[in-house]
């Protein structure tokens, strides 16, 4: 007699983001919620992010506001630089998200990605994503430096010397640059970006319920093959 | 909501494995330092 088995495997969804984008962090609160809006119609879903460095030329240590940097580093006129910030910091407040720009440090984010590779290793990526995205645009903190780093991940429950470790060795430098060629072959240009089971791709902050209409679309496929 | 043919992101250089969702054109992406409206020459 043969024994009918239903095995359901998540799905999948890949991201790729940078932690120093401000609309990534909305987009995760977005997807989150596109996610719970379902509530017990939603499918169980496996979340990996992938490393997306915006701006490789930035400093580690850059003395000024976000305005200075938009302004000074890269050109933009200064009354921009200022609506863009307010623009953003609107939206994120309308997810959630209380944007400090004041305090913000700009910095390069090649090791907060390494570190990200590291969590993903030890199975904490998701909560280290969220940390240093809450470290970075609402308390300040400074993400470019490894200690701070370390601090962050000692907080999601990553060991200290290991992740001291990897930033030190820059062990994951060629995963950070993996996922980043991945991102140029497939034409991804910004940030946030979402390919769901790798058949759909979603580019952007986008609405809860774009995400809600894509996760359902999806199970109601797998349910409809599944018959 | 979803497009009934696989398309590309913008400037693709190969043919990408998944279908594009349309979603909402004004969802905000960032490039570089600038975050924009894709498609749009506006930077917001």
């Amino acid at each position: 007699m043969a024994l009918a088995l239903t095995v359901t495997t998540p799905i999948k969804i890949d991201i790729w983001s940078d932690i120093a984008c401000p609309w990534c962090y909305i987009g995760k609160r977005h997807l989150e919620g596109g996610i719970a809006a379902l509530g017990a119609d939603a499918p169980d879903v496996e979340i990996e992010y992938h490393s997306f460095e915006l701006a490789p030329d930035t400093p580690v240590d850059f003395e000024g506001s976000e305005v200075d940097f938009l302004a000074g580093h890269k050109g933009i006129p200064v009354e921009q630089a200022r609506e863009m910030i307010e623009r953003v910091t609107g939206v994120a407040a309308q997810a959630g998200l209380d944007y400090d720009y004041d305090a913000l440090q700009h910095t390069k984010t090649l090791k907060a990605h390494e570190l990200l590779h590291f969590a993903k290793e030890h199975g904490r990526q998701l909560e280290l994503s969220e940390r240093l995205f809450r470290a970075y645009f609402t308390e300040g903190r400074h993400v470019g430096r490894p200690e701070e780093l370390v601090e962050l991940a000692v907080e999601v429950g990553l060991d200290a010397d290991a992740a001291r470790d990897a930033l030190r060795t820059g062990r994951y430098a060629a995963a950070v640059e993996a996922d980043i060629a991945q991102a140029g072959a497939y034409g991804i240009n910004g940030v946030p970006f979402f390919v769901f089971d790798g058949k759909y791709g979603v580019s952007g902050a986008q609405p809860a319920q774009v995400f809600s209409q894509v996760l359902a679309q999806l199970a109601g496929e797998r349910d409809g093959a599944a018959a | 909501m979803i497009a009934g043919t696989p398309d590309t992101p913008r400037d693709a250089a190969v043919p990408s494995p998944f279908t594009m969702v349309a979603g909402d054109p004004a969802a905000m992406v960032c490039e570089g330092d600038v975050c924009i409206v894709p498609g749009s020459t506006t930077a917001e």
